[in-house]
């Protein structure tokens, strides 16, 4: 038995998808212990009660006007005292751009680290066993933390089902000891990243280019291709950073996430934020010369080989292939 | 102002990775390297505010084994002013929170204002060494950065990069540790000169003892037990021959699977 923190992320009227599923998770490590979700914010009866409903056995509301937007400080501020009291065997926090933003700030106040990006969770003794990936999504990474309490996590988005009984949790409110959250952090607002307009969450057909293409000047033999294919041209993270193609075309956990008919992925290794943005499409079509590169396991079709060599005669089939 | 930036001497993220003997790591050997890409811009945004002028001093850290030395070299030869190298053979570089117990102990007695950190390192991906330093020195911290720039000269704005192509914009109070993300400038590269100059920056090398610290306060809490490759999935139907060939096959799946053409 154990008791298992979960912090909801949450849009200021739902909770997340991903809290749910860390709930369910949480339900499991729990093994019959309490799990608690944590809920910061303002106005948060109405979520406490989906959270109580949905797999937690109670719910901590941290509720004040300075916690109505994230910001790391105030939020480790208000969350660290009650951590304290709550002894807790285990803390898991989604692995996002707040969560591990958070985590960290936490861990620090229970002197140890943090379980990053976990796709599995293990507790055995007082220790946890966490599975992540490391070197970008090559290798599975499985490490041991023992010696702090809670141990804390962050977990990534599919990594659990949510909960599948009801659960009937209680709601308490938390009364916080600093009145002056926001003192040293202020949200000021949330925007769009600049975009010229392109679209392509719609785009029925993609042809993405990775690092592969080696260079800007480059990208004109992949973009015939896509304009053979009447495609648009997407681009993972190396390709927007170094500024080969502007940041809309970047394809990814912080890009777009795109589910076109057919995707086509040339010189791209396939790192995890690039997969987790590009998955859910019909059929991918992968070009890349490293046999071992990642996207081959999210690949339906794919091709060991020079992408300059490999392009242009797919490109040339293509032509005399269309009507 | 003082500015802290962090980096790490990671492998090239290009390299062809091989799993160690033990099973929990990569083989170190043959493989070349680099200052972690995180660590690139952190150190550009930094040079860009001592261009302006708001930064006087820009100091680079690293904690590593001797080869990591070379981190510090480039960061002096791009334009940081001194190096701080915490280097000890009992120092569990492996946990990320002895590391920043480490970097945390070594800058106590300087005062920087603005600590900038990678927001990840290429090689473990751990995402919590500038958090956990932040949360050590009880300061203000904001990750994913893709936008920094002074308000007043006593503010720092920052721009987080989100999910779904979204930034939150939100303002630190000073002294803060911010942890920056890929693509935010265009760091620049060493020139002759700067790289003549470096040789005559410091660096100080400091141990575990140096630091106020030993091996028995530091003892890890993170221990890595197994590396392996991920699972391969359903896996791609893999097509050979010769360009032409695989182009006509992989028409003839393209209008079968998807009837796009």
């Amino acid at each position: 038995m154990a008791t298992v923190l979960v912090l909801a992320e949450h849009d200021g009227t739902n909770p997340k998808e991903i809290t749910f599923e860390i709930l369910g998770m949480a339900q499991k490590l729990a093994a019959g212990g309490l799990v608690k979700a944590l809920l910061v914010g303002e106005n948060l009866t109405p979520m406490a009660s989906q959270l109580a409903e949905r797999g937690a056995n109670e719910v901590l509301t941290f509720e004040a006007p300075a916690l109505r937007q994230y910001t790391a400080d105030a939020h480790a501020r208000a969350l660290s005292p009650a951590l304290a009291a709550e002894s807790a065997d285990l803390l898991l926090l989604p692995h996002t751009p707040n969560g591990w933003d958070l985590a960290p700030l936490l861990a620090a106040r229970f002197s140890g680290p943090v379980a990053t990006g976990c796709s599995k969770i293990a507790l055995e003794n007082g220790k946890g066993r966490f599975t992540r990936k490391a070197f970008n999504g090559k290798f599975l990474h499985e490490v041991e933390i023992g010696g702090m309490r809670p141990l804390i996590a962050t977990v990534e988005k599919g990594a659990s089902t949510p909960c599948e009984g009801a659960t009937s949790g209680t709601i308490r409110s938390v009364a916080l000891e600093s009145a002056d959250l926001d003192a040293r952090s202020q949200h000021v607002e949330i925007r769009k990243a600049a975009s010229g307009g392109l679209d392509l969450a719609q785009a029925p057909i993609i042809v993405s280019v990775g690092r592969g293409v080696g260079a800007p000047e480059k990208l004109d033999v992949v973009r015939e291709l896509a304009d053979a294919l009447g495609a648009q041209l997407g681009a993972s993270r190396a390709v927007t950073d170094a500024g080969w193609l502007p940041h809309e075309h970047q394809i990814g956990s912080s890009g777009v996430s795109v589910s076109p008919r057919l995707y086509l992925a040339c010189g791209i290794s396939g790192a995890i934020q690039h997969v987790v943005g590009m998955k859910s499409s019909g059929y991918v079509v992968a070009i890349n010369k490293d046999p071992d590169a990642p996207i081959f396991g999210v690949a339906d079709v794919g091709v060991v080989g020079d992408l300059f060599e490999m392009v242009p005669a797919l490109t040339k089939a293509i032509r005399e292939a269309k009507p | 102002m003082k500015s802290l930036v962090l980096v790490k001497h990671v492998p090239d993220s290009n390299s062809v990775f091989r799993i160690d003997r033990a099973g929990a790591w990569v083989d170190q050997a043959n493989l070349s390297f680099t200052v972690n890409d995180f660590d690139r811009y952190a150190l550009e945004e930094l040079l860009k505010l001592k261009d302006t002028g708001a930064v006087q001093e820009v100091v680079a850290l690293t904690v590593g084994p001797a080869e990591a030395a070379s981190a510090l070299r480039t960061c002096l030869a791009t334009g940081a002013d001194r190096g701080i190298h915490v280097k000890d053979e009992a120092l569990p570089a492996y946990d990320p929170f002895a590391v920043a117990r480490a970097i945390h102990a070594a800058i106590a007695s300087e005062n920087f204002s603005l600590i900038l950190a990678g927001l990840q390192a290429e090689d473990d991906n751990y995402t919590q060494v500038g958090g956990l330093l932040a949360g050590l020195l009880d300061l203000p911290y904001a990750s994913a950065a893709v936008g920094l720039s002074l308000v007043n000269g006593s503010r720092l704005r920052v721009e987080r990069e989100l999910e779904n192509n979204e930034l939150q914009v939100l303002d630190l109070s000073i002294p803060a540790v911010v942890a920056v993300q890929t693509g935010m400038n265009s760091p620049r590269y060493a020139s002759l000169k700067g790289i003549m100059a470096a040789k005559k920056k410091s660096v100080v090398t400091l141990t575990l003892k140096d630091i106020g610290l030993d091996a028995a306060s530091l003892s890890g809490k993170l221990r890595s037990v197994s590396l392996s490759p991920p699972p391969k999935g359903k896996g791609a139907e893999m097509l050979s021959g010769s360009p032409e060939e695989i182009a006509k096959a992989l028409v003839t799946r393209i209008r079968e699977k998807t009837g796009v053409l």
